[in-house]
């Protein structure tokens, strides 16, 4: 059974902690005045982030845990739990500061290396501390939610019409995965059927995003390793992806472009864009395969092993590299349109460029076989209270969404990035590499804050 | 690959807008000349992301793209504020961000000035929340704003030469 999210909401009487699995959905009631639950760490290592989340949202207590550090408020946050229904204010202040401790390892002439939150270069702002033994990395912790901007609290009790251009902006790298995943919730919500054309138009920008990000990395995985001219020849294919997008959509990442509609697209323009990338991705990947000293430096950095990529639950390229098979996309729609899942073993940087490359090739194919679609759209007004989940494979990984809704108001929102599970995971790729390869393998997997922060 | 290069060199990269790429020429060459003038033909920026969605940085990446090249003009993005001549900062100011976005500041030598990127620096769309501390403004003096969510790199570039030329 795979583990894909745990969180918690507050119902009139008591809590309810749901634990979402991929063949089952579990509730467990707790008691509001002595709010407490036992950890399924033990178990599910990738829980801790949500455990600990839980706790910082809601004042829930885990029990038996081997980590209750806060996980979302900082060093100057305030002792409230903002995700409780009774906590209203507009801002909050800072207040002394408390020490977060790292998780070190320590000895003799063994050192910590502090990176972040504001990083060397045009980096989202995380934290990294690194336990060294001269260059080689013991250990590394990831501490993020530097970003953390209280998203879920600030759709609460709005209409859920209301907050799309939230819904949008939770990561911008992924936000044709975003909306098409808080499509999918309404189209629920509203008792509609789906539409094959809207699906079709849908599939085609959640591609070209899938595209577009993988280009950037693909030249960002080589330039890290002092091989700047392939991000010269692939950052221009990313500019590319992004003029493709924007033509179709009037935005390069596709803000606004879904919200339950399928626009007219001219395809003589797009066909143009394949063909021309396919000819270029193409040439990319025989001019980089030959090069073993970059080879050199991908092979073996930054392993994943198959075994711990399915203890950890990791989902995305970083699952896929390391031989799990796991995408939102293996389903009959994608398949009939010319899906094959991509996967590599050796879970490393080289298996993760690999695996990129593969999905971009497989990527122009979908598009092709989609675009015998018709201008369309449903109506999305009406909502029934309920309890609705929804799932897309994004750039990224396996994107998870929750919304509840009572009185035609957005009750609950929960959403899990496939960062947050994936950002668990990286550390179990750094022992035995040297600190130079941290931006390598970091970059390999590419993992968003933003989305991840919330 | 070798002839890729050569073409490349020999005449810079064809795209299909030729009437965008001859005014971005336009606006690059006015830009290289301004920071010729007041920075001395070298404008280092330090980016700072205080909360942003993320489509803010990827946009600024591209300005290295083959496309802009902005290095050519003489601007470079710094790994440090210490070597910075300006505080590119996106994003809503997060609570937990607000330290390090002042500490930043405070690291750049003076003159300095604060350009703000993208819309959201301007308090808009997340502003609900406990966790925001924004806008910018209230925390910096804010020299210049590029306005767009995200703008787009030409944008970003025509931003930036605004600025120069309100020096
Ligand atoms: S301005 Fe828009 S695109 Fe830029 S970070 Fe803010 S929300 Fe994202």
């Amino acid at each position: 059974m795979r583990f894909i999210a745990r969180f918690a909401q507050e119902l009139p009487d008591h809590f309810e902690i749901i634990d979402v699995f991929d063949t089952k959905i579990e509730k467990t009631p707790i008691d509001k005045d002595n709010p407490e639950i036992e950890t399924v760490a033990h178990i599910y290592p990738a829980a801790v982030w949500f455990e600990r989340k839980i706790h910082d949202d809601f004042g829930i207590k885990i029990l038996h845990t081997f980590d209750n550090r806060p996980l979302i408020h900082h060093e100057r946050f305030p002792n409230i739990h903002p995700m409780r229904k009774d906590f209203t204010q507009k801002s909050i202040e800072q207040v002394p500061f408390h020490p977060y401790h790292y998780e070190v390892i320590e000895g003799d002439g063994i050192f910590q290396v502090g990176v972040g939150p504001v990083h060397a270069g045009i980096i989202e702002p995380g934290h990294f501390h690194f336990s060294q033994e001269g260059e080689a990395i013991l250990h590394l912790e990831v501490r993020h939610f530097y970003k953390y901007r209280g998203i879920e609290k600030i759709v609460e009790k709005k209409h859920p019409n209301e907050v799309w251009n939230i819904i949008e902006r939770i990561s911008g790298n992924e936000s044709i995965a975003y909306q098409l995943a808080y499509l999918e919730l309404l189209i629920q919500a509203s008792n509609q059927k789906h539409n094959e054309n809207i699906q079709k138009y849908g599939a085609i920008l959640l591609e070209l995003e899938r595209i577009a990000h993988h280009l950037v990395d693909l030249g960002f995985i080589p330039n890290d390793a002092g091989f700047g001219a392939a991000l010269a020849y692939s950052s221009m294919l990313a500019e590319d992806t992004r003029r493709a997008l924007k033509t179709l959509t009037n935005h390069r990442f596709g803000f606004g472009a879904i919200r339950g509609k399928a626009k007219k697209i001219d395809q003589n323009i797009l066909e143009s864009f394949l063909n021309d990338l396919e000819s270029k991705i193409d040439f990319f990947e025989n001019w980089i395969i030959e090069i073993p000293s970059l080879w050199d430096r991908l092979d073996t950095t930054g392993k994943l092993s198959p075994k711990k990529a399915l203890k950890y639950s990791t989902v995305g390229v970083v699952a896929r590299a390391s031989g799990v098979r796991i995408d939102r996309r293996e389903n009959s729609f994608y398949k009939k349109h010319g899906f094959s899942i991509q996967t590599q073993q050796s879970g490393d940087v080289a298996a993760r460029f690999k695996v990129r490359l593969q999905e971009v090739k497989n990527s122009i194919q979908i598009i092709r076989n989609l675009l015998d679609f018709q201008e369309d759209s449903i109506s999305l007004n009406a909502f029934e209270d309920g309890e609705y989940f929804s799932f897309i494979e994004s750039s990224l990984g396996e994107v998870m969404l929750y919304l509840k809704i009572k009185d035609q108001k957005i009750d609950r929102f929960f959403a899990r990035d496939p960062s947050f599970i994936n950002w668990q995971a990286l550390h179990l790729m750094m022992p035995g590499n040297i600190i130079a390869d941290f931006p390598l393998t970091n970059k390999s997997c590419d993992l968003s804050y933003a989305g991840s922060d919330l | 690959m070798i002839d890729f290069w050569l073409q490349r060199f020999q005449k810079g990269i064809q795209t299909q807008n030729s009437w965008a790429d001859e005014e971005l020429a336009k606006i690059k060459k006015r830009l290289k000349s301004e920071i010729g003038k007041k920075f001395s033909g070298s404008l280092a920026i330090r980016m700072v992301d205080s909360g942003s969605c993320n489509a803010c940085e990827a946009e600024c990446n591209a300005l290295s793209n083959p496309y802009y090249d902005l290095e050519r003009l003489g601007i470079r993005f710094v790994a440090s504020p210490r070597h910075a001549d300006i505080l590119l900062v996106s994003g809503v100011v997060t609570f937990n961000m607000l330290p390090h976005l002042l500490d930043a500041y405070e690291q750049l030598p003076s003159p300095k000035w604060v350009i703000t990127l993208g819309d959201c620096t301007q308090g808009t769309v997340f502003k609900d929340s406990f966790a925001i501390k924004g806008p910018v403004n209230k925390h910096l003096p804010v020299a210049y704003h590029i306005p767009g969510c995200p703008p787009a790199p030409d944008e970003i570039i025509k931003g930036l030469l605004g600025f120069l030329q309100t020096l």
